[in-house]
């Protein structure tokens, strides 16, 4: 190809080849103002007035300038946006660099866009069933839960605290994860991944641990946008895979996330699949105390039952015509017989154990009223260290105003002022002489 | 007791045999039998309470990964 008009012989320089295409692309109606969509990535803005950055997506990308002046742009645009453009295509010569020349750029709702995503995932979901299928049942007693959260977050610490109250000491295993950004959908989809392989009965007598059998995965509430790795396919296709149950508690109770649509139980926040999840162990420690109680009760009154009828038959033979009686009487014999062996082998045996089972019972209730007494005293003791009154004994004294405010800058007070000193073994009254206040 | 029997089948279990035996009128045998049942749902019950006490792990996701692998 050669440059029009200019006819040369030999080979032609680079930058009239190159001023060439941009002429040729300048001119050509297909490059000139296109309407593209793309994401930011290297958004420049520069003391010039121009700004610099590139347009992307999953397939491909391009450089662009927004020359100063040229258009508006919205505050809100930034390094990640989602932006529509309208803009010409163009080289730049002296770099050989193609690059788009924006004349408009609007931010697009990534929200929206987002939205549209879930969505269609939802409704795909739908079609394969995966919404109504039958969920699998919780564990009545979890002995290993693996929680699947942002390492050292709040939800942790509150699911952890909630747990503890429950049930004190309850088998757990945390899998720190990121909950939100570029990395979270793959790590919560390993984070499941490696609970799956910790309730594998095979790695779990590996690492001699007990199987896990519950999952949580959630994290806490947050903007749209930082709760959407729970929206995202990978992550609820590694939840409708799970073959340990899995809850989901994301956010807060408004937030619904696909991962609540697909799990084996939604739970509205953190702390709820806590809720859920763990029983209380006192009730249970209780209920079990209860129905031996119950089961021994009942059993001894029949068995004394069955003594009074037996005595009843022997005092009416003692009384019968002595015909026959050798035999009855014998009979009655036997029977007594074999109700004391029965009662010494089945019923003393079960019973000695469950006794001693029952005493553990008591041990631990007691021991729990125990550690309760001791914490309280230690929440007694921690409160009284603060209590204003231990001050007042080291000699610093309070000023409260006559309305029984605490004055604690010297701002609050007026010259004259009536004020209450209180010392730790009374009150005096005093007047503001003066008021000196240190600088800023 | 049967393989398959979890903390929730045996307090529904506990809970009826307390009750036959509550309501009485049953021969001697039986109470026996029931009485020992109900003694070996206990237990099981109060192992599964103690069984659900272990260590708290913490870990972040690579450690965990790691472990799996070794």
């Amino acid at each position: 190809m050669r440059a029009g008009s200019e006819v040369t012989t030999g080979p032609i320089p680079v930058g009239q080849f190159v001023t060439l295409v941009r002429n040729t692309i300048r001119h050509d109606q297909l490059f000139q103002n296109q309407v593209i969509t793309g994401e930011i990535t290297q958004w420049k803005q520069y003391p010039s007035g121009h700004t610099y950055f590139t347009l992307r997506d999953s397939d491909g990308q391009i450089s662009a300038v927004i020359w100063k002046g040229r258009c508006n742009i919205d505050p809100l645009i930034e390094e990640g946006s989602v932006v529509v453009v309208i803009a010409n295509l163009d080289l730049y010569a002296k770099a050989g660099k193609i690059q788009l020349v924006v004349n408009r750029i609007e931010p697009v709702n990534k929200l929206g866009l987002l939205e549209e995503q879930k969505k269609l995932l939802i409704e795909s979901l739908r079609k394969e069933g995966l919404l109504d299928r039958t969920r699998q049942e919780l564990p009545a007693i979890p002995k290993h839960i693996a929680i699947i959260t942002g390492t050292g977050s709040a939800a942790l610490s509150d699911m952890n605290r909630l747990i503890d109250n429950r049930w004190p000491g309850l088998r757990r295993t945390i899998i720190g994860v990121t909950v939100q950004g570029e990395n979270a959908s793959n790590e919560i989809v390993r984070g499941i991944l490696a609970a799956g392989k910790l309730s594998d009965l095979n790695t779990a007598a590996r690492l001699n641990q007990t199987p896990v059998d519950l999952i949580i995965v959630g994290r806490g509430g947050g903007a749209p946008e930082d709760l959407w790795a729970f929206n995202l396919e990978p992550v609820v296709r590694a939840i409708v895979a799970s073959k340990v149950p899995v809850i989901s508690a994301v956010g807060h109770e408004s937030d619904m996330l696909v991962s609540d649509l697909v799990a084996d139980l939604r739970a509205s926040t953190p702390s709820n699949a806590v809720e859920l999840c763990v029983p209380e162990f006192d009730y249970h420690q209780m209920l079990i105390h209860h129905l031996f109680e119950r089961l021994d009760e009942s059993t001894n009154r029949l068995l004394q039952d069955c003594r009074h009828n037996l005595q009843f038959i022997q005092s009416r033979l003692l009384n019968a015509p002595l015909k026959g009686i050798y035999n009855a009487s014998q009979r009655v014999s036997d029977l007594s017989n074999r109700l004391t062996v029965a009662v010494t082998s089945k019923f003393a045996t079960a019973r000695e154990k469950l006794q001693s089972l029952n005493n553990t019972i008591e041990l631990v209730m007691q021991k729990t009223i125990a550690d309760e007494t001791t914490r309280l005293a230690v929440l007694e003791s921690s409160l009284n260290s603060v209590h204003p009154r231990n001050v007042l004994d080291r000699g610093y004294s309070m000023i409260t105003k006559q309305d029984g405010t605490i004055v604690s800058n010297s701002q609050d007070l007026t010259k004259g002022q009536q004020v209450i000193l209180a010392l730790s073994d009374g009150e005096a009254k005093a007047t503001i002489d003066e008021i000196e206040q240190k600088g800023e | 007791m049967s393989k398959d029997m979890n903390y929730s089948k045996a307090v529904q279990r506990l809970e009826e045999i307390v009750q036959t035996l509550e309501r009485g009128g049953i021969p001697l045998d039986e109470t026996l039998k029931l009485y020992e049942e109900g003694a070996e749902l206990l237990e099981f019950c109060q192992q599964e309470l103690a069984s659900a006490e272990g260590k708290l792990n913490e870990m972040r996701l690579s450690d965990v990964e790691e472990k799996l692998t070794k």
